[in-house]
């Protein structure tokens, strides 16, 4: 137990997916105009994360390393089908994205409105597929590290993003030079959020 | 319609400033910041995304009609990966000290979101022309921002260009010039980018954000 | 436009089914191609180690040229366990070391390569495998005739940042290598530390990657776990 949480607070704040590894950029620039959408977006790339990871954990270990295909039959010990880790990941990734947006744009068209072509977006979002990607890279034992990781960094998105977002609402009273107002601003904002989170860095727990 | 109209060399134009995908778009950030610590991976990375993107491009917009509504984004993103994997592939039987130095970039190209983005709002509603054109474009506006981000990092940060020691050389250090070696790290490369928008927009003032 | 379910399912059936089979046409059929790639790579890695393969780029075959150095140079291989016993009928090159590295150390096979130099002196030259940032990083670290200093170390990556981790494989970071010492005088193992820059360089140290952290932590930590095990092996030779 002690171990899942360390692995929660190291993926939600250490390791934070955007400040820490700059990943998911795109979308998370260009929905953080209001609180209200950038929770939307933060809440939808939990909820993938925390689906996607576990189930490409599942078929990294049961199908794509090399003999994880015993299951099956004894004779798969060989079989290496790690060339396929990439397109699997993505189409997993892609099927829960659209499986998103679909229940999206039935329960809450506004929200879907807003994060318009970002919500496909999230299926590239690099926060997804380095989640992935870490998780098959630093080799956790079980799923249930796997969700907690899931978790942990979804939720370090989702604060980052609400973070940015009320700094964006306040700013917006702020005497900035034309030329630099909106995006300009902003990508600076996050350039010192990135150094100020750098302190963590360094932190073993 | 000849095949360099005007309205087609739009499509190339526009994305080297009044559309730029990222300056204006937002799109592929994360590739920017992650390649443009020096010059020659932001370039090569350029390549290989001019590459992807309008081939994918191109695919994507001849099977354009018959591609379901409902599953676009997995049929996207599959005809990118598959694409970035096979070259992958084909490199590393073949020529395989390119495919150490490219290897690195392909996760990268997959999850670059000018490619997918572009796909989205451009190839699945126009003509493949169009879409080579729009893709050829882009991935100029791409690459001019890359490698003028990472000429300042590369410069600033490690006192080198292409490798090239230049600063070195002009012998900067012997007067107590040090790098900068906050250059080198992500935060530098958003900075840069947001000076690079400011600039840009105090000569175009259309992309002026109203309050 | 909307479809029927029925046109969704058989569209995306037949792009899967083609696109794997694609894949695993491409994946199968230029496999042969990509182990020898592969094979001759390691080779070079290995003769890197203790600076020998260095025209590589310039042979008319890279090929004939680099198991022409292999065979010239490494003159034996052999197959160790953690207590220094050797292991007979093992063939060290096609060792695979992530399988060794979740094993227990009492249960590992370590392979080790030996150079015989010209005039007469032999480099014990370690493999290491370790993870980055991104993907697995790995390396050959030669020993001296002394067995405690460094003769020279390669190290290479699978998917580091460019320009930052991924400069572990460029010549200014891997030279830093060279003279610097795993045992302190004692005899005790020490391992080589990779540390920011700012803090003073030791002959149990190198200086890091600056803005590829992560990297460098995983260098060192890989430095540790690979060399650490092989510590009774070269007390031994000693």
């Amino acid at each position: 137990m002690e171990n899942l949480i360390n692995i929660f607070i190291r993926g939600a704040f250490i390791d934070n997916m955007i400040l820490a590894y700059f990943l998911g950029m795109c979308s998370y620039l260009a929905v953080s105009k209001t609180v209200k959408t950038s929770t939307g977006l933060g809440l939808a790339v939990i909820f993938v994360l925390v689906i996607t990871v576990p189930v490409n954990y599942l078929i990294e270990n049961y199908i794509l390393t090399e003999g994880a295909l015993t299951w099956i039959s004894p004779k798969f010990a060989d079989v290496d089908l790690g060339f396929l880790s990439f397109i699997l990941f993505i189409a997993v990734i892609a099927s829960i994205v659209q499986l998103t947006e679909m229940i999206i744009e039935k329960i809450s068209p506004t929200l879907y409105n807003s994060l318009g072509i970002f919500l496909p977006l999230i299926a590239v979002n690099c926060a997804i597929l380095g989640g992935a990607l870490f998780m098959q890279e630093r080799a956790y034992t079980n799923i249930g590290e796997a969700v907690s990781f899931a978790l942990g960094s979804g939720l370090g998105w989702f604060l980052a993003v609400v973070g940015l977002a009320a700094i964006r609402e306040k700013i917006r009273y702020s005497n900035i030079p034309a030329p630099l107002r909106g995006l300009g601003i902003t990508f600076i904002i996050v350039g010192l959020m990135g150094i100020a989170f750098m302190s963590f860095m360094g932190i073993k727990l | 319609m000849s095949l360099f109209s005007s309205k087609n060399m739009k499509l190339l134009s526009n994305p080297l400033n009044d559309s730029n995908p990222i300056t204006v778009q937002v799109l592929g950030i994360c590739s920017a910041l992650a390649v443009t610590a020096k010059v020659k991976p932001a370039f090569v990375m350029a390549i290989s995304v001019m590459a992807v993107m309008t081939l994918s491009n191109v695919i994507i917009s001849l099977l354009r009609k018959t591609i379901p509504n409902r599953i676009r984004i997995i049929v996207q993103l599959v005809v990118i990966a598959a694409l970035v994997i096979l070259v992958d592939e084909i490199l590393r039987a073949f020529v395989y000290d390119v495919s150490k130095q490219l290897s690195v970039f392909v996760g990268l190209i997959i999850t670059n979101c000018i490619i997918m983005g572009r796909l989205e709002a451009f190839a699945m509603a126009n003509k493949p022309w169009d879409s080579f054109l729009d893709g050829v474009g882009n991935s100029f506006g791409y690459a001019w921002i890359l490698i003028v981000v990472a000429f300042f990092r590369e410069l600033l940060g490690s006192g080198t260009l292409w490798g090239y020691p230049v600063m070195e050389k002009i012998g900067l250090y012997n007067i107590g010039y040090e790098n900068n070696g906050l250059m080198i790290l992500s935060p530098a490369a958003l900075i840069v980018v947001g000076i690079i928008i400011w600039i840009q927009r105090s000569y175009n003032k259309d992309l002026i954000e109203s309050k | 436009m909307n479809r029927s379910n029925l046109y969704i399912f058989t569209y995306a059936s037949v792009m899967v089914i083609i696109v794997a089979a694609v894949l695993s046409l491409a994946a199968t059929g230029l496999k042969p191609f990509q182990d020898k790639n592969e094979e001759i790579a390691k080779k070079l890695d290995i003769l890197r180690s203790v600076e020998k393969g260095l025209d590589a780029a310039d042979a008319d075959s890279k090929n004939d040229y680099v198991e022409a150095e292999y065979d010239k140079y490494i003159t034996e291989s052999f197959v160790v366990k953690s207590n220094g016993d050797l292991v007979d009928g093992m063939d060290a090159f096609t060792i695979d070391l992530k399988k060794e590295n979740a094993k227990d150390v009492d249960e590992r096979t370590l392979p080790v390569y030996v150079c015989s130099q010209e005039n007469g002196d032999k480099n014990f030259i370690f493999p290491v495998l370790g993870g980055g940032l991104w993907g697995p990083i790995w390396g050959y670290v030669a020993l001296d005739a002394d067995f405690i200093s460094i003769a020279g170390a390669v190290f290479d990556h699978k998917a580091e940042t460019p320009g930052l981790g991924a400069e572990i494989n460029t010549p200014p970071f891997q030279d830093q290598f060279k003279g610097k010492k795993i045992f302190d005088d004692s005899g005790a193992f020490t391992s080589i530390m990779v540390n920011k820059a700012g803090i003073p360089e030791t002959i149990h140290s190198v200086d890091a990657i600056s803005g590829g952290t992560i990297t460098s932590k995983g260098l060192e930590q890989m430095l540790f776990d690979c060399l650490s095990v092989y510590q009774t092996f070269i007390n031994a030779q000693k």
